[in-house]
């Protein structure tokens, strides 16, 4: 082994790159194996650290098991409504007759619903830490495009079985995306060849998801990390004084607070794979699910709904619409001639702008002050966008939930909509409350 | 940069070009302009005129949908009848053209305003005019007279006819949407009856291609 490493040491000299990687991955986390520090927030914190790392992990397993599935899948979708096409054969192929094939989508499924799970609570914690506040901008910009990102190779994914639920889930979105002012039909041709689903569509949609995305997620998910690498990890927020007067960030405490990567945290780095990988392949072994019926463009299904991590938009739409129904509000069919307010359109740039403000936080989120517990606005807005989420999230199941408790669905959507509308504020509420009065009091304290 | 002369005067110095500084525009200038002209190598992602196929002679009789649990659910694919349709209330989700999703109800002509029906029969285009999913009738709201749109639980009342304006400026007549986020009424698509058969009447077409 040492030998091998010298023949190729003397033809590349890479031993003085290897030092140097050595030198730069050594970022300080809290880890497993220091004693020192342990406070609360250190033990509540603790995990979150380390989704980052799952997202890594599951996006090489679905790497890989994405690449065994290219082997036996086919990207057409030739074929009468309603009847399977060589797209859906192929998925029932794997299910049925190829060896492990159903374990090997059964993993890549699931583990594309964990990767967006670990990436929504990697994001949430971003988010409160404001690592963008210390120099992070680039990384935060590189991670916010990787998130969008996550969700395209989801989209693009769903759609390829070509089965009643993926074609109709996709329909709506392409519907949505249609709806967008001025660019809405342009942006629909050049990205999925037509505006409707064809089999033009399939085609793109699979090239997008095993040959595009894959390229752009490389580099950008690669620059994303290999800033950390070159940065540091994003040191807990009690390392960080508070900055004084006339600095323009807080600066390190010293001491051996946190270990170097190795062994330190590599340790919990490949436990927490393990644990997911293991919660994969169980998931992936016994709840996978089979593709439905073959799509057909003359019939939707009575129940649709986009996967799980889409249902807050979906209900956004949804929820739109129900308020311009209470308020008795008709939006104007057109304004400067674009379709400007109705519920769609509305729906759609609200959620342009919730990604928008994620995306320029380092802009509009300036200052010093990095600890949760001081900044009472924005921890309470965060709280509040996980509040609005979920309850959005919620009223997309309306139709589920009024027949499952059989509540008529007028008497649902004004249960449901008034959720939306009070649950994230009564949880914020105190939040902001409670921690102002923290900062206060810590203010006075400090002087 | 401009240099003094003797009397006072101000006079531009010629500005040199050198060799370098020629070469150096050139190239960019070359290397822009590849650039660009392969850009619009780009208009290939522009779906193909032709993609959608001229149809000849279509028969415009209208032919069972789908959809399962239905009264017709044994008889996808087939041609409609005018005998089918016995009594007020009854309702079908059917195919026009091959293409166009309807739905054929007999509707009670005392109630029904805005518009006449033909042998007791009314057709309504039965894409959502929200997001384009398929209307039903009768099969989500078994109890309620309405097209009934999945998605977004659109809501339309066919027995209130009223005029709407397409986005591409066509006025048409459709059914009023009663609830939920459909921005136009569902399009009246106009019937005849061919030998007991319930036929489309293939007058504006155009009409129907709304979601593309």
């Amino acid at each position: 082994m040492k030998k091998l490493y010298e023949w190729f040491d003397r033809r590349l000299n890479i031993s003085p790159l290897i030092a140097e990687a050595q030198r730069s991955v050594n970022f300080a986390l809290p880890s497993t194996l220091t004693r020192q520090n342990r406070s609360k927030i250190f033990w509540f914190g603790y995990p979150f650290y380390y989704a980052g790392s799952i997202v890594a992990f599951l996006a090489i397993l679905q790497g890989i098991t994405g690449l065994l599935l290219a082997f036996h899948y086919v990207p057409s979708a030739v074929g009468d409504p309603g009847t399977p096409t060589q797209a859906y054969l192929s998925v029932q192929n794997i299910m049925k007759s190829i060896p492990l094939g159903a374990l090997i989508r059964g993993i890549h499924q699931w583990g594309a619903n964990l990767l967006v799970a670990a990436l929504a609570i990697h994001t949430f914690w971003a988010f409160f830490r404001s690592p963008y506040r210390v120099g992070r901008e680039i990384s935060w910009l590189l991670g916010a495009v990787s998130l969008g990102l996550a969700l395209a190779y989801s989209f693009s994914g769903y759609l390829l079985p070509w089965d009643q639920l993926g074609y109709w889930a996709a329909t709506i979105s392409v519907q949505i995306m249609r709806s967008i002012p001025a660019l809405g039909d342009f942006i629909a041709q050049i990205l999925l060849g037509g505006t409707t689903l064809s089999a033009a569509t399939l085609a793109r949609m699979y090239f997008y998801h095993v040959s595009l995305l894959p390229v752009v997620a490389l580099v950008l998910v690669g620059a994303h990390i290999l800033l950390v690498v070159l940065q540091g990890v994003s040191e807990p927020e009690e390392v960080w004084k508070p900055a004084k007067t006339g600095q323009t960030t807080g600066e390190k405490q010293a001491g051996p607070l946190f270990g170097p990567f190795i062994p330190h945290q590599i340790i919990p780095v490949l436990i927490l794979s393990l644990i997911t990988l293991g919660i994969v392949l169980l998931l992936g072994a016994y709840a996978v699910q089979m593709p439905g019926e073959p799509a057909n463009r003359f019939l939707t299904p009575q129940f649709i709904a986009p996967e799980w991590y889409f249902l807050w938009a979906y209900g956004l739409l949804k929820w739109v619409g129900w308020l311009y129904e209470i308020v008795h509000f008709v939006p104007p069919a057109m304004i400067f001639g674009f379709d400007l307010l109705s519920a769609k359109v509305v729906g759609i740039l609200i959620a342009a702008a919730m990604f928008l403000v994620l995306v320029l936080m380092p802009v509009i989120d300036r200052g010093d002050e990095v600890r949760v517990l001081r900044r009472p606005l924005k921890t309470a807005i965060g709280v509040w966008a996980i509040g609005l989420l979920s309850t959005l999230t919620l009223y997309a199941l309306n139709e589920i939930l009024s027949s499952m408790l059989s509540i008529p669905i007028g008497t649902m959507n004004l249960l449901l909509g008034s959720i939306v509308i009070t649950v994230p504020l009564v949880v914020a509420a105190p939040f902001y409350v409670i921690l102002h009065r923290h900062a206060a009091k810590a203010i006075m304290k400090e002087a | 940069m401009t240099e003094k002369i003797a009397d006072g005067s101000e006079k531009k110095p010629r500005r040199r070009v050198d060799r370098r500084q020629f070469v150096q525009t050139v190239v960019s200038l070359g290397i822009a302009g590849t650039v660009i002209s392969f850009l619009s190598l780009l208009m290939s992602l522009l779906p193909s005129a032709g993609a959608g196929g001229e149809e000849g002679e279509v028969d415009n009789v209208f032919t069972y949908g789908p959809e399962k649990g239905t009264w017709y659910s044994d008889r996808p694919g087939t041609e409609v009848k005018l005998e089918d349709f016995d009594q007020v209330g009854k309702g079908a989700g059917v195919l026009w053209r091959k293409k166009i999703p309807a739905i054929v109800i007999r509707v009670d002509e005392s109630k029904l305003r805005g518009a006449t029906a033909t042998s007791g029969l009314i057709a309504f285009a039965g894409t959502c005019t929200h997001l384009c999913c398929i209307s039903t009738w009768h099969l989500d709201r078994p109890n309620e007279d309405v097209l009934f749109c999945r998605c977004h639980d659109g809501v339309f009342d066919p027995y209130n006819i009223v005029k709407d304006i397409m986005a591409n400026g066509t006025e048409y007549l459709g059914a009023k949407v009663i609830a939920g986020p459909p921005p136009r009424a569902a399009p009246i698509i106009p019937i005849e009856i061919q030998d007991g058969k319930v036929a489309g009447v293939p007058k504006d077409v155009g009409l129907y291609d709304y979601c593309g």
